[in-house]
């Protein structure tokens, strides 16, 4: 019967086809023993794939690290987190502060301002030592001028949300300046100097020095356009000569004004633009010194030159034009954010771009004319395997060098002695905000008692199997902005009740804490998802409840409980993380300013002493100074406990042990050495460094 | 015959149309934006965000979103969020990727269904009968990421051999002959156990099918007239009975820009269902949008070749123009 055999025969043939394709495919072990090939190749595994290899355009974690060994920044951090020159040799960091000459003054000495005269008195004070003048080199005349300007006001209809605007002109008759050159940055400069002056600055009146034909030049706008004093901070580079991008073309200071451009061209859409706001421009003096001069007093930016730089010659104008005429598109609609270059990147990293299949793998392979010497490893894998276990198994295997692995894998594989691990602590850490403007959460001691209910170190034990540590306020326990001598709340459920009683919540006839009747009364919430919120979740709402108040808990999809509830501040409690930087700025989380729809000071914390020292440390160049503000900050948040500070999560990096570093002393015998973790947990600062031995050649640890 | 296809024609577009409409509201229904939209990065000002939302037409009214959506797709000029690359090359790529897996695992599907469910239908309430009914319900109700993950430990810890991707990593540069065999064998794993709960489904369906078509009068006939029971079982019967699956054929179309999520993602198979799936999580507009409208129409000429297949492989069934 034909209609029978072939329902026999089709499956069995298929199925043999299918299977005897074993036989051709190699085992591991002669993938991982007979290739020699693979120690000088390293493959790490991601979950998920990069999207755009242009470090001016890329914001997720994957490109990162691509863009990280493809292109060099001209700062990276030290292994004790300090600024550590790259593309730039050295740096200088100063400071161009302007005061406005208003000739309807009077010095001191009773005689009518004008530009030299200032300039006379302010030399004869610096002569006699006056401290307020300690740190200026130099003070020049930069003579005025007009100019005509546009400014946008307020036009009738419109809404709150989205008022309408339109546009004015006005002219701008700008004084002469003086310009005073400082060796150092001086945030309370102009504040000394006024004093010098009894008051000068104070008395500027800027909007004599705008002209319109409405009436609608405020004083706020007039001193935007004319500012009576202006910080201006500069960072002085100097670049490494000689350092060549990939194609072979030399680096200079014009691919640092290009890549800077890049950012400020709307089209590039590019997510660094607010990192690079504050920069006013950015100038090359020469080939090998660029001068980066700064709008206003803002320290963070200068951590933003670690980003990599672009090749100016392969993305200029013209080359844009050949590109968009060759792929058929109109040049004038076409930007660097169109270019093939993001998917075939060129920088003058460690490692050169050869090849990347999307979801697949991105190869990279090592750059032999690299200016430090050319790395270790020949190649650089990136493999994309989504699935977590899936990507164990290939680590296991042999078949990949490192991957993200998750805490349940790590306590499998850790005691593996074919593996190393390194635990790292993380930068960002989790938390339970309370909203301010409820009147529940006014009082601090409420805020301190919540706190002091939840047992957070058994939050640690049995949620996070011990990985993860406490934490008291909001830097990163990695740098020095944490106040260590910030001491955490015991867990002490009595001590909340007591502090609770204090103000005014006692324990009624069902055992429910109530005030004037009220009961004490809330909703905790956070997102779906997230398995470990929700287990903080459940303990924080029984040791709440254990005190005796009425906690109900909710958890919402993500986009809404963020749309619906946090942007909008309709909220009592939520349970949420903050990935921190490495900058001592808190000021979008923190500062009053911050508590509207859609900022990030949603809890509405409002403190004037933290406000004040927040501004005080975004605008202060000196790290030590900084460093005694920040831990000042650090106490007087965790005093105010406007979150209840959880924990901050610790991960452990897996590694082949056969992965060391190996560098060429004098005679050029290698020397093995072990991967030291940096002050952060990372282990790749020596990553130039690493290679794979056939056998492992160092111990343990 | 011509005008009442000309009729079809018409009411399809006009169903296209909806589709059309459907596809693009409906991830819009979804709250959240854009994964580049960020609200909770410190340093984005809405000064950004609003610049975002313009580029990606956020900012207009639905309606024109919804026309400059088509007009872009259509020209080819639409562009993927996440890399500003074209959407169109794009989901051909994953498509051409996803193919083989929809291929074989079809294949699979049909050459084991048939013979499970015919042989099941033949010794009806026999022990192999029994033994089948049981694996197959199991087949159904295991999860598939389950399943999959205890055949691809199985497999790696007895034959240590590689089953992830779509080749053996790091072997990129063999050809020919090894380079087929080395594809073919990563293509076992993942359409097996795409292909298991098909295989169980589908062979339920030809039990029953068989079953109806064995009791009914003219087996009775074939069975009276002396033939021998293979002539009965298979030449008679199983004709008959096979009739509606030959319309499943065009109903498994639109299974080309399906995509299986959960296989590609354990088997790290760059496949479109991946690709649509982490579309949907960054809420990647473009990518969604198209997929949705593309599955979309596929099912629609899915039926619409199926109804014609029916015509053919069913004389009974014919066209009639509506009043």
């Amino acid at each position: 019967m034909r209609v029978k055999q072939t329902l026999i025969l089709a499956p069995t043939l298929v199925s043999l086809f299918l299977l005897q394709s074993y036989f051709w495919v190699p085992t591991f072990e002669d993938q991982v023993k007979g290739d020699p090939g693979r120690l000088i190749r390293y493959i790490e595994t991601s979950i998920g794939d990069a999207s755009i290899l242009n470090p001016t355009l890329a914001a997720d974690s994957a490109s990162a690290a691509i863009n990280g060994l493809v292109f060099d920044g001209l700062i990276d951090r030290d292994l004790d987190l300090s600024f550590r020159g790259r593309l730039a040799e050295s740096w200088d960091i100063f400071e161009e502060a302007y005061l406005v000459v208003d000739e309807t003054q009077r010095l001191p000495d009773g005689s009518a301002v004008t530009a030299d005269r200032l300039v006379r008195h302010l030399e004869r004070a610096r002569a006699a030592g006056n401290p307020a003048l300690r740190l200026v080199e130099k003070i020049e005349i930069v003579p005025g001028g007009s100019r005509v300007e546009q400014i946008e006001v307020a036009a009738p209809g419109g809404t709150p949300s989205k008022p309408h605007k339109r546009k004015v002109q006005v002219t701008v008759h700008q004084p002469p300046r003086l310009k005073f050159t400082q060796r150092e940055v001086d945030q309370d400069f102009f504040i000394k100097l006024n004093r010098l002056l009894g008051g000068y600055a104070d008395r500027i009146d800027p909007t004599r020095f705008v002209e319109a034909v409405e009436p609608v030049v405020t004083p706020e706008k007039a001193a935007a356009l004319v500012p009576p004093t202006e910080h201006n901070p500069v960072v002085l580079f100097q670049l490494r000569k000689g350092v060549l991008f990939h194609d072979g073309h030399e680096f200079d200071s014009r691919d640092v004004q290009f890549t800077y451009e890049v950012i400020t061209v709307p089209e590039n859409l590019s997510p660094r633009v607010p990192d690079f706001e504050p920069v006013k421009a950015v100038k090359p003096l020469g080939r090998y010194t660029v001068k980066i001069i700064y709008k206003r007093l803002f320290e963070p930016g200068f951590q933003s030159w670690g980003m990599g730089i672009l090749p100016e010659h392969l993305l200029n104008r013209q080359r844009l034009s050949e590109e968009a005429i060759r792929l058929g598109r109109d040049p004038n609609n076409f930007s660097v954010r169109d270019s093939g270059f993001n998917r075939a990147p060129i920088g003058t990293g460690p490692f050169r771009f050869s090849e990347w299949k999307t979801d697949q793998y991105i190869r990279l392979t090592r750059f032999e004319d690299y200016w430090e010497g050319a790395p270790n490893l020949h190649q650089y894998l990136f493999r994309i395997i989504p699935d977590p276990l899936t990507a164990e198994l290939t680590f296991y295997a042999g078949t990949s060098d490192a991957y993200g692995a998750q805490p349940h894998q790590v306590e499998r594989l850790k005691d593996d002695p074919r593996f190393q691990s390194f635990s790292r602590l993380g930068l960002g850490y989790s938390y339970i905000g309370y909203n301010m403007r409820r009147p529940i959460f006014q009082d601090v001691r409420v805020r301190r008692a919540l706190g002091m209910a939840i047992n957070i170190q058994e939050i640690i034990d049995y949620v996070l199997y011990g990985q993860a540590e406490r934490t008291t306020g909001p830097y990163p326990k990695q740098t020095d902005f944490y106040n260590p001598a910030v001491k955490s709340f015991p867990y002490d459920p009595e001590g909340a009740l007591r502090l609770l009683a204090e103000a005014g919540w006692t324990r009624n006839a069902d055992g429910w804490l109530e005030k004037d009747g009220q009961p004490l009364a809330f909703t905790l919430i956070t997102n779906a998802g997230n398995e470990i919120r929700k287990a903080v979740m459940v303990v924080a709402q029984n040791a709440w409840r254990r005190l005796g108040i009425k906690v109900e808990t909710l958890s919402m999809e993500w986009a809404v409980f963020i749309n619906e509830r946090v942007d909008k501040g309709d909220f009592d409690a939520l349970i949420l993380g903050w990935a921190m930087g490495l900058d001592a700025d808190l000021y979008q989380i923190f500062h009053s300013s911050q508590t509207g729809h859609f900022q990030l000071n949603f809890v509405g914390y409002k403190n004037p002493r933290s406000d004040a020292l927040m501004v005080r440390i975004r605008q202060e160049y000196n790290h030590e100074r900084q460093v005694a503000m920040a831990r000042d900050l650090h106490r007087l948040i965790a005093q105010d406990q406007p979150y209840t500070f959880l924990f901050v999560r610790k991960s452990v990096m897996l590694l082949d042990r056969k992965v060391v570093r190996m560098v060429r002393d004098g005679d050029d015998t290698p020397r093995y050495l072990p991967i030291v973790p940096d002050k952060l947990g990372g282990i790749t600062f020596h990553f130039n460094q690493w290679l794979k031995t056939a056998q492992p050649v160092l111990t343990a640890n | 015959m011509l005008s009442v296809l000309l009729q079809i024609g018409w009411k399809k577009l006009w169903t296209l149309f909806f589709i059309s409409v459907i596809s693009f509201g409906v991830i819009r229904l979804a709250p959240g934006e854009p994964s580049q939209i960020d609200p909770l990065n410190p340093r984005f000002t809405p000064e950004v965000l609003e610049r975002y939302r313009k580029a990606f037409d956020l900012d207009k009214p639905l309606y024109e979103q919804y026309r400059l959506f088509y007009w872009k797709l259509f020209t080819g000029e639409l562009r993927s969020f996440k890399d500003s690359q074209p959407v169109l090359p794009k989901l051909v790529e994953r498509m051409w990727n996803s193919l083989p897996l929809f291929i074989v695992g079809t294949i699979l599907v049909w050459c084991y269904a048939f013979p499970l469910g015919v042989a099941s239908a033949v010794r009806r309430n026999s022990f192999f009968d029994k033994i089948t009914t049981v694996i197959v319900f199991a087949l159904i109700s295991v999860p598939g990421f389950y399943l999959a993950y205890l055949l691809i430990i199985f497999v790696v810890q007895t034959f240590h051999v590689d089953v992830i991707g779509l080749r053996t990593f790091g072997r990129e540069g063999i050809g020919g002959f090894l380079n087929l065999m080395d594809r073919t064998w990563h293509v076992v794993l993942p359409s097996v156990l795409g292909a298991t709960a098909g295989i169980a489904i589908l062979s339920r369906y030809v039990r029953s099918q068989m079953l109806e078509v064995i009791n009914s009068d003219y087996v009775r006939t074939a069975r009276a007239k002396g033939l021998d029971e293979d002539t009965v079982l298979y030449k008679h019967a199983l004709r008959n009975g096979l009739l509606p699956f030959v319309t499943m054929i065009a109903l498994l179309i639109p299974g080309l820009v399906g995509g299986s999520v959960i296989i590609e993602t354990i088997f790290a198979w760059p496949g479109i269902g991946r690709l649509g799936y982490e579309a949907i999580l960054s809420r990647d507009y473009p990518i969604v949008i198209s997929l949705n409208f593309f599955a979309a129409t596929l099912t629609l000429l899915g039926t619409l070749l199926s109804d014609l297949l029916y015509m053919v492989v069913d004389p009974r069934i014919r066209l009639e123009k509506a009043e």
